[in-house]
């Protein structure tokens, strides 16, 4: 048993690793370096990065209340809302991006937000939308984790010492869980930095406005700019394997997967 | 009731509340002021609830509570003045020591030199200053215990509430956790409220007991009447456990002579000289009809004055000059055809007998 699980786990560790090496020097380092100068890559960069770091801070300060009642109070239909909360973890995104679309094109909500000046349709604030609504799920769940392996009687101690409510939550609970807390946080960053098919539905996929990284790879390898399209794929892997690092460091007392 | 207000420190009128399954039913006490009082009970009683309750931490379902003058039931815990310490400590891990203890001195704004000073006093009473830098997760039991207690104490509660503070330590650490409590009482004059589900040293310290069972408390006394005339057979069989005989011990050579305040005089092992409470665990005592030659230290004539059976043993309490009760199986009471009025040997060894001062000069 030894040999052939050792050997399986080395065959596939050599064909991932291959497959993704592959992939990063497919095209010459000065071809990639020129790629990465191209406008459309830094517009998708930075457009990415923009998007997906308020999408993860807007995660955290939703999901922050939402996991901190789902482990500490006890409420009426606690296991539906769990339910609904964590569903779009296992929703393909891009039924998510659908449902995301017709709730704000074809509601009177979503037509109030547009005529506001919040059009989600086909705009960038849409990328935002469519990544805390794919990515909020991931957050809830680490943190409730978190929240849940933490005693109250660290906050009722608290509280004889002099705090509030709130001031046992923000002394007590929130720094014990920060090691979820910033686990959490660079999963949903790295996801939101990937995410595809909910940002397509509702963001559309127009060049040089709301053009991601993961949408510039696909426009590229759609018109045939495989260079451009590589470019985009090395720069996700990369982010993929710094989050997978960190990860791994913040995770050691944290059970994320 | 002008009297009573000057005697009472903590008055709790039947107060009621369940939390999951665990219940508190109509619970009624008063705790004097400077009194060192334990509640005693089985897990699952509704002791922590009940503590936790008078911390604030839960409101009551109905009831009140009086600190001093004043009717605490509905202030919030941080407005109580008293003071928690949990048998995990429940130190907070992200702070050191000396953050640990002055986290309600921060919280209630004291000044930094102020802060510096009574965090300082602390380190000496409890002599933990070496640890000051240190994170609780690197500490023994009996340190992040110390810790635990200066947190809660640096305050200067009116009122000191302990869950189970002994039972998380092993032997050594427990007597210094004994010697410590006692030491504390002495200097800061703190009123204790304990609760434990076992039989411990820590009853030496006790002016009173209260035992508790299913949420309710079943009987309230001074520690020594209540061990001796538990109100009913689940109290007997709490207590049945425990020995505590008051005397005088004197050095005499290497181990110790403990004169009781009647009876005839019996040997510890360890122990100090002066007023004295020692303790002797009822399943240490061996009952025999003739005196034998053995190892142990003290032998003992008594009569069986009463025998209380409770599950597969019997309790069998003996009248040796002072009060003593031994733990025997149904079996061996059988097969010594005790019953009240024999006379019997009571052996026992001087190394089970814990001696514990009276008046701690510590």
């Amino acid at each position: 048993m030894r040999k052939i699980s050792l050997t399986i786990t080395l065959i596939l560790f050599f064909v991932i690793s291959a497959t993704l090496l592959g992939l990063i020097f497919y095209s010459p380092l000065p071809v990639l370096f020129q790629s990465l100068t191209n406008p459309e890559i830094q517009f998708a960069i930075m457009l990415s990065l923009i998007t997906s770091v308020i999408s993860t801070i807007l995660c955290i300060v939703l999901a922050i209340p939402v996991a901190y009642a789902l482990a500490r109070y006890e409420f009426f239909g606690k296991r539906v809302v769990t339910l609904a909360l964590t569903l779009p973890l296992t929703l393909p995104p891009l039924v998510a991006g659908i449902a995301l679309l017709l709730f704000f094109g074809t509601t009177p909500w979503g037509k109030a937000l547009e005529n506001a000046g919040f059009g989600v349709i086909f705009t960038p604030l849409g990328i935002i939308v469519a990544e805390v609504f794919v990515n909020i799920p991931y957050m809830i769940r680490i943190l409730r984790s978190a929240f849940f392996s933490i005693n109250p009687r660290y906050e009722y101690v608290a509280k004889t010492l002099g705090c509030t409510d709130t001031g046992a939550f923000f002394q007590v609970a929130l720094p014990m869980a920060r090691h979820g807390l910033l686990a959490g946080a660079v999963i949903t960053w790295s996801k939101a930095m990937g995410e595809f098919g909910a940002v397509l539905m509702l963001a559309g996929a127009t060049t040089m406005r709301t053009e991601t990284l993961p949408i510039a790879l696909y426009l590229n390898i759609s018109a045939g700019n495989l260079d451009l399209a590589v470019a985009a794929a090395t720069i996700l892997i990369l982010i993929s394997l710094i989050t997978l690092c960190a990860v791994e460091y913040f995770d050691r007392d944290v059970h994320v997967f | 009731m002008f009297f009573n207000e000057v005697t009472t420190m903590l008055r709790i009128e039947s107060l009621s509340i369940t939390l999951g399954e665990f219940s508190v039913r109509d619970v009624s006490l008063e705790i004097r002021p400077g009194e060192y009082f334990i509640i005693l009970g089985p897990t699952g009683a509704g002791k922590t609830v009940l503590l936790e309750t008078i911390a604030g931490i839960h409101t009551p379902e109905s009831g009140r509570i009086i600190l001093g003058d004043k009717e605490i039931t509905a202030t919030e815990p941080r407005q109580r003045n008293i003071g928690m310490v949990y048998q995990d400590y429940m130190l907070f891990p992200h702070l050191t020591v000396g953050e640990n203890i002055a986290f309600g001195l921060k919280l209630r704004k004291v000044s930094r030199d102020e802060q510096h000073t009574r965090v300082d006093e602390m380190y000496s009473l409890l002599e933990i200053g070496h640890l000051a830098k240190r994170y609780p997760g690197s500490l023994s039991g009996g340190e992040q215990q110390r810790v635990a207690l200066a947190r809660a104490l640096v305050l200067k509660p009116e009122i000191l509430l302990l869950d189970e503070p002994m039972s998380a330590l092993d032997g050594r650490t427990r007597e210094r956790m004994r010697r410590e409590l006692s030491r504390i009482r002495k200097l800061t004059g703190t009123t204790i409220v304990q609760i434990t589900h076992h039989f411990d040293e820590v009853f030496a310290l006790a002016d009173r007991i209260a035992i508790m069972r299913d949420g309710q408390i079943v009987q309230v006394g001074e520690t020594s009447d209540v061990f001796l005339h538990p109100s009913d057979t689940f109290v007997a069989e709490f207590l049945g456990i425990g020995n505590l005989i008051r005397g005088t011990a004197s050095k005499a050579g290497d181990i110790f002579r403990i004169i009781p305040e009647r009876g005839p005089a019996f040997y510890a092992a360890s122990g100090l000289a002066g007023e004295v409470v020692a303790t002797l665990h009822a399943e240490d005592v061996i009952l025999s009809h003739e005196s034998f030659a053995s190892s142990a230290r003290n032998c003992l004539t008594g009569t069986v004055q009463e025998l209380v059976p409770s599950g597969s043993t019997v309790r069998v309490i003996l009248d040796a000059g002072f009060p003593l009760t031994a733990l025997l199986t149904r079996e061996s009471c059988r097969d010594l055809h005790l019953e009240p009025g024999c006379r019997v040997y009571a052996t026992f060894k001087a190394s089970a007998v814990h001696v514990i001062p009276v008046n701690s000069q510590e």
